[in-house]
């Protein structure tokens, strides 16, 4: 038989197109991402000078309004000498722990569920009824029974956050799974993996991106659940320390809560970006 | 040797009735070949491939390579998929490397198998590349290697260069060609391109739908060749080929082949 010239002399005028293609479409993504920072900025500033020019124009009263001068120094006040029984630090790290705490537990049990319930059938069909039941509820619905079970100390209000950001991080490391392309599983089978390397090498990598899509959603449904719990049943937090305050008409002290708990929701939300830059960067690449 | 002996794999339709995608087929793939099944959509062809990879049960019949019984997918077949099935968490070198990892090679070992192979099919360069940055035939190659990695004793390969352009699929065939002259791998290549067919195969076997047969064998050896010289253009217009070619593709448009579209 003949034998081939060299294979490799063929290749060498190919080109790696795509890596210069890429470089392109790269720097107009920055600029559009850059160009869209720069609008939010812009907005920001300009609803900050409303504020300002409303209080200065007294277009409300203080009740309703305060100004960003009265709200500065209550969170001074607030901070230093604190309110409603704590510091402003102390109602800060006392939410932050609890939705932390929740978090842990969401994706502790989530995860592993929800990769069982999109591996096998039987746990799928036997958890997805009760899951799928109680998270369709509001969960203040609910929040009076928990406190009919459990009191009105920390355990209701953790297990009424676990609940919240357990069931999108479950369904979605579920989707996850379910979501992995059949070719990519055969590819694997046929190069000789066993089924546990299947699992470590294929499944769980390719669940990765809607794990974290899931870890998304539940830090936003425990924050807006957070805040809610601690207004009806808390003696810290910053959603008890809104309640105090609104029972006093302290406007600007509410103003300082609700601006600290914007400000947690944006390091969420940033925390959340990076972790999947820094975890799933090939993420709607293939 | 692969061995099918009275093949079949029977479906039933959403309707309710039995649908043959392969029905008694009976082939034998030798050592050193390059078997091509052509035909049109759904002609059984796939179906044929997916059992041999043992991802699909047959109903009836039996596949034996080198004298084992196939009923699952298993490392002693490669297969190069049509759809890009690289990791894309993993660089080029290591999805190459992934069988070997399977087969619990240790890594610096099996890292050095896979850029050997990287050169064999011209990527060397690129071995740190996640495949993302790779354009569709440098991950079909990168597929290709993959699939050599653990020294298979057949390659399987659906439709492999089927999404590319004719350019970069002219080239993938004296790739393969000669990656073929080089290992003497036996594969067995599916196509819907009958001048694919007759360029690669040492064998072609044209098949029909409905039920899923194989109604004609050809033997071609354009390949060896082409494997030689890698030049596609005298074996084009060598008057055998085209005399091949247009029995190949009035066997595939014949009125009854034609008749049961409907």
């Amino acid at each position: 038989m003949t034998l081939a010239a060299d294979p490799r002399a063929v290749f060498t005028h190919v080109q790696p197109a795509p890596t210069t293609r890429r470089l392109p479409a790269n720097r107009a993504g920055k600029t559009v991402s850059s160009g869209t920072i720069l609008i939010s900025t812009v907005t920001l500033l300009a609803l900050f000078v409303l504020w300002l020019v409303a209080t200065q124009l007294g277009w409300a009263t203080p009740l309703f309004l305060p100004s960003p001068a009265e709200v500065l120094t209550q969170f001074q006040a607030v901070a230093v000498d604190g309110y409603a029984d704590g510091t402003l630090l102390q109602h800060t790290l006392a939410s932050l722990g609890r939705i932390l705490v929740a978090l842990c537990i969401g994706v502790l049990l989530g995860v592993p569920l929800g990769l069982l319930m999109g591996l096998n059938r039987w746990v799928r069909g036997t958890l997805s009824v009760p899951i799928g039941l109680y998270w369709g509820l509001p969960p203040l619905a609910y929040l009076p029974l928990l406190i009919i079970w459990l009191g009105i100390g920390e355990s209701s209000k953790i297990v009424l956050l676990s609940l919240s950001t357990f069931a999108p991080i479950c369904f979605s490391a579920q989707a996850g799974v379910r979501s992995v392309p059949v070719e990519r599983i055969n590819a694997a089978l046929s190069l000789g993996a066993t089924r546990l390397q299947l699992f470590t090498n294929i499944i769980l990598p390719s669940a990765l991106p809607e794990i974290l899509t899931g870890l998304r959603i539940a830090v936003a449904a425990g924050l807006s659940c957070l805040v809610a719990a601690e207004l009806i049943a808390a003696r810290s937090g910053l959603g008890y320390m809104i309640m105090s305050a609104a029972n006093f008409l302290s406007t600007d002290v509410v103003f300082v809560g609700l601006i600290l708990i914007a400000a947690l929701a944006f390091l969420f939300a940033t925390g959340m970006r990076w972790l999947e830059r820094k975890l799933v960067p090939w993420k709607g690449k293939i | 040797m692969l061995q099918i002996r009275d093949a079949s794999v029977t479906f039933s339709a959403s309707d309710g009735s039995a649908v043959h995608a392969l029905d008694h087929v009976s082939l034998d793939i030798a050592p050193d070949s390059i078997v091509v099944a052509v035909g049109a959509s759904g002609c059984g062809k796939s179906t044929l491939l997916n059992a041999i990879a043992g991802f699909l049960p047959l109903t009836e019949g039996s596949i034996i390579l080198d004298g084992e019984e196939i009923d699952r997918p298993g490392g002693d077949r490669g297969v190069v998929f049509q759809k890009d099935t690289l990791l894309p968490w993993a660089s080029v070198v290591d999805n190459v490397a992934l069988g070997l990892k399977f087969a619990g090679v240790s890594k610096a070992a099996r890292r050095e198998r896979a850029r050997e192979l990287l050169d064999l099919v011209g990527l060397a360069d690129f071995a740190d590349k996640p495949p993302y940055e790779l354009s569709g035939g440098m991950r079909q190659r990168v597929g290709l290697a993959r699939a050599l990695a653990t020294d298979p004793k057949i390659l399987l390969m659906d439709e492999p260069f089927g999404a590319l352009d004719s350019l970069t699929r002219e080239t993938m065939q004296q790739l393969l060609a000669s990656v073929w002259a080089r290992t003497g791998k036996q594969i067995l290549f599916i196509t819907h391109s009958i001048e694919e067919a007759l360029t690669l195969g040492t064998t072609v076997v044209v098949m029909s739908p409905r039920p899923g047969r194989i109604v004609a064998r050809f033997e071609a050896g354009f390949v060896r060749e082409f494997a030689g010289t890698g030049d596609i253009g005298p074996i084009l217009s060598d008057p055998r080929f085209i005399e091949l070619r247009e029995e190949i593709r009035a066997l595939i448009h014949r009125p009854a082949a034609k008749g049961t579209l409907q």
